[in-house]
């Protein structure tokens, strides 16, 4: 049988060889081979060609409607033409130099490569000594394909005769031919990869104008083709999202064309980028399983922080009662308390999913940044210190919130206790759980409830044990006297705690506001105590009281601010939010400053913060010099910031001033690494 | 809540499709052969298998089994012991399609040596093990663990045509002789080559970059570093 398959291609070589010597008795046919579907000519730019020179020669592919053939790096499928030339000896060829090609999605893959026609170009380079005429031929082996694919061969052939190059009806054809040839990119461009996205970021001038972008990958393994990429603009600098091939082969190079488009015109350019290890997978250096054991050491520990220490109080208290109750409805409520605590966890990761959808920045303790939040927390703690401190027994409704231990003896109460636990601690963030929620935030959906799950379990896990083992709990003191003292001590901290909100709260509202809040505190003081002077008595002396304290109460409801303060306060360190007043004093002062324009929508400042700004040898060296960081969030609109950034004739983020002691800015390119951030720092003074 | 769902979603689409990772589980799948018997990838556990995706009106494959290269390869298997699936994921209408008869039919005039030939007009299994050309070629080795996946040879890319594929260095016969001698496959991923496997055309086929494994739980989109505040290690402490 093989052999019969050997025989039959001999038959088909000759019948090909008898086709060609027919072709080559006419004259025209000679450059020019029709393939049926397609057909191929040879054109050169030049009929003439001297000694040592180099003439551009062109395999012109003319295709019937519908058929395609394919570019280098032919995509899912299919191969790019190849090309053996016969030269006379001395003559060179140089590689095919293939122009940009487009995509050609074969659902539901994607090829890369030209429809309609196709000029693949070479270079052909004399030698010093020649005899004329010259032969050029190329035997081309090709692809056609609509549906299906055709294998195609053909040679063709041409003549150039002695002389000075001189032009021909080809001649403009390949010249323009040759300019849309891919060149290298000379604007700063780089590679990032974060998590499991590939970031392909570029600088250009003239970025009004781009209107859409696409890179052609020349190796199989890395980048998908299939995949959609997607372009941002940020100012000058572009972001186009890559994703990862599905099957990964190792990759050294980030190899392939880039392709910009506008207004109907597209540029192409060569890239080349290393990969490397500086190449960063995960921004915190966190998979899941690492992020939820730290969500649950982080839970754990945070029970021990001073600012859980109020919701400590509670619960200490809260066991003490009910170490009296029976073991088996000890554990009953350990186990509603944990889910309460489980609940209000899921309640807020939910609610930080939700608000993150809905294009809000917002971090752990999201809900600290609402001053309406902060000040009815200030309230709360006040008047539980008040309750801890006196003898007001509330019944009813407030009992039900768990604030106090009467509350607790039903199981609603152990459940509220567990949500206002955690409500109280999120302002905390125990060590562990920092890197932990780090992740948390870039986690799509589950991710996150997972996370914060773990963080709720960690959280839990001491009260639940305790209730499991009682044994643990007789450790504990008998009740008696000592528990009104420790109760009235317990009110320390608690005011300690509204003493601290408050001062969170003085940095998002204005000085006014804070005091309003402190006079709300004052009247929820009164109000209690008018309601525990009047606890014994009854009818209009006491409904009188109830009706003031309501009053009381909603007055100093109707008082908390809602509004922010214009510019937010002192980050951390020597990092401050950036206001123009700040910036002139710290210039004035002959400080020098870092100023950076970020917004959370803008995807090369993220990056750029991931793998520069906030690695620890750029924050070492900013400390070291002395050099303040300014940080000009134009996450939402801002005039001042606009203003500033239209200065440096911006309209948009990032963008980076490195300002001296004195003089003039530089402006960092928006494209930041690690090394060039610290290299610019160096030399400032 | 949208990246709930999306999220929901994604893992619920790995599920259906997904392309294969070598040295993990290769995936069961249930197909009808020429002689209309359901067969599973998992009958065969216990021997090495080679999934060969063709189509035998495109010209690669057409090379490939003119000059003998692929019955000689097939030949190499089953002499190891290996048994040889043949899968066909035209969809009816499409280049490379065939009625069982026919199939036959080309296993006998092709000299071919498949223990199966399998129809997945559907183009599910093709698409679950990311089938792009034909040939595609996987190695499973006998504890169902997908050794090798890729091309046949290194003969693919351009010029194909000029080259001499019984001189090309055959990465699946060089994966089955490791295999066999429990040695480690050198090459374990290669660039498939060949004509794009004429899957169905569906509108409600979910693109294919919407599918992700399910293994990539860490995966952030552009959408989430917008949105999110980018909330670093030093932030998050700093609460």
């Amino acid at each position: 049988m093989k052999k019969l398959y050997t025989n039959r291609s001999y038959l088909r070589v000759s019948l090909f060889l008898l086709f060609f010597s027919l072709l080559s008795n006419s004259i025209t046919a000679e450059s020019f081979f029709d393939a049926g579907e397609s057909s191929l000519s040879l054109i050169a730019e030049s009929d003439e060609i001297s000694t040592g020179e180099t003439i551009l020669v062109g395999l012109k592919f003319e295709l019937n409607p519908g058929w395609h053939t394919y570019w280098e790096n032919p995509g899912d499928a299919g191969a790019g033409a190849s090309v053996v030339w016969e030269l006379p000896p001395g003559f060179k060829a140089s590689e095919i130099l293939w122009p940009g090609p487009t995509k050609i999605p074969v659902e539901p893959l994607m090829t890369y490569g030209y429809e309609d026609e196709a000029l693949l170009l070479t270079k052909i380079t004399s030698p010093r000594t020649i005899s004329y005429p010259v032969n050029i031929g190329a035997k081309v082996s090709w692809f056609t394909c609509k549906d299906v694919c055709l294998p195609q061969e053909g040679e063709v052939s041409i003549k150039l005769y002695q002389g000075l190059k001189s032009e021909n009806q080809s001649t403009s054809l390949l010249r323009e031919m040759e300019r849309t040839v891919p060149t290298d990119l000379s604007s700063p461009h780089r590679v990032s990869i974060l998590d499991n996205k590939i970031f392909l970021q570029f600088e250009r001038e003239e970025a009004q104008q781009i209107s859409s972008a696409y890179f052609f990958p020349a190796e199989y393994g890395f980048i998908s083709y299939v995949a959609n990429q997607k372009l941002e603009r940020n100012d000058r600098s572009f972001s186009l999202e890559l994703t990862p091939a599905e099957v990964q082969v190792k990759t050294l190079n980030l190899k392939g064309v880039l392709k910009l488009n506008s207004d109907g015109d597209s540029e192409y350019y060569n890239l080349d980028l290393p990969l490397g290890d500086k190449a960063d997978h995960s921004p915190l250096g966190l998979n899941l399983i690492t992020a939820l054991l730290f969500a649950f050491l982080g839970g754990l520990i945070l029970n021990a922080m001073p600012c859980v220490f109020p919701i400590l109080s509670i619960k200490i208290l809260g066991f003490i009662e009910q170490s009296q109750g029976s073991r088996e409805k000890m554990m009953q409520h350990g186990f509603v308390f944990s889910a309460g605590v489980l609940t209000t966890f899921l309640i807020v990761a939910g609610l930080l999913l939700f608000l993150r959808s809905t294009g809000d920045s917002i971090g752990w303790g999201y809900q600290m940044q609402s001053p309406l939040i902060i000040s009815l927390l200030i309230y709360l703690f006040v008047a539980v210190g008040i309750v801890f401190m006196g003898n007001l027994v509330l019944g009813g409704q407030l009992a039900k919130f768990g604030v106090l231990a009467q509350g607790q003896r039903d199981l609603a109460g152990s459940f509220l206790t567990g949500a206002l636990a955690v409500v109280v601690a999120s302002p905390c963030t125990a060590p562990f759980m920092g890197p932990a929620l780090g992740m948390a935030f870039l986690q799509p959906g589950l991710g996150s409830l997972f996370i914060f799950l773990a963080l709720g379990i960690g959280f839990s896990l001491p009260y639940l044990t305790l209730s499991i083992f009682p044994q643990l709990l007789s450790k504990l003191p008998k009740p008696g006297e000592w528990m009104e003292t420790l109760k009235q001590i317990m009110a320390f901290p608690m005011w300690g705690s509204a003493l601290w909100l408050t001062w969170v709260l003085s940095s998002q509202v204005e000085l006014q506001s804070v005091f309003a809040v402190l006079i709300g505190a004052l009247l929820v003081a009164a109000g209690l105590w008018l309601l525990e002077k009047t606890q014994n008595s009854q009818g209009l002396s006491r409904s009188f009281a109830l009706f003031i304290s309501v009053i009381l109460l909603a007055f100093s409801l109707w008082l908390i601010p809602t509004s922010y303060k214009a510019s937010p306060a002192e980050i951390e360190g020597n990092e401050y939010a950036f206001s123009a007043e700040r910036l002139e004093n710290l210039r004035l002062n002959q400080r020098a400053v870092f100023l950076n324009f970020t917004a959370d929508w803008c995807i090369t400042c993220k990056v750029n913060e991931a793998i520069a700004l906030n690695r620890e040898s750029v924050k070492k060296i900013l400390a070291d010099k002395n050099i303040v960081y300014l940080k000009a969030d134009w996450t939402r609109k801002d005039p001042e910031i606009a203003l500033m950034l239209a200065r440096y004739g911006r309209t948009g983020v990032p963008l980076y001033l490195l300002f001296p002691s004195q003089g003039e800015p530089i402006i960092l390119p928006e494209l930041l690494t690690e090394d060039m951030l610290v290299g610019f720092i160096t030399e400032i003074n | 809540m949208r990246y709930l769902f999306t999220a929901l979603i994604s893992l619920c689409v790995s599920f259906v499709q997904a392309s294969v990772i070598t040295d993990a589980e290769a995936p069961d799948f249930s197909l009808v052969d020429s002689f209309g018997k359901t067969v599973s990838l998992s009958d065969f556990s216990g021997s090495t298998v080679v999934l060969e995706w063709t189509n035998h009106d495109c010209p690669f494959v057409a090379k490939h089994y003119k000059t003998g290269n692929m019955q000689s390869t097939q030949e190499y298997a089953k002499e190891g012991g290996a048994i040889w699936l043949t899968i066909i994921s035209s969809a009816p209408g499409t280049q490379g399609y065939v009625l069982p008869d026919t199939a036959n039919e080309l296993t006998t005039s092709r000299n071919a040596l498949p223990q199966h030939v399998l129809f997945d007009p559907e183009g599910d299994v093709g698409l679950m093990y990311g089938a792009k050309t034909t040939p595609h070629m996987y190695v499973i080795d006998a504890s169902g663990i997908l050794r090798y996946q890729g091309a046949i040879d290194d003969a693919g890319g351009r010029g194909f045509n000029f080259k001499n594929l019984l001189e090309a260095d055959n990465y699946v016969k060089n994966a089955l002789k490791e295999i066999q001698s429990n040695q480690v496959v050198t090459t374990k991923v290669s660039k498939p080559y060949g004509c794009s496997v004429k899957y169905k055309v569906t509108g409600s086929r979910m693109k294919r970059d919407t599918i992700n494994s399910a293994a990539v739980v860490a995966t952030i989109t552009a959408e989430d570093i917008q949105r999110s505040p980018a909330l670093t290690t030093a932030d998050a402490l700093r609460l």
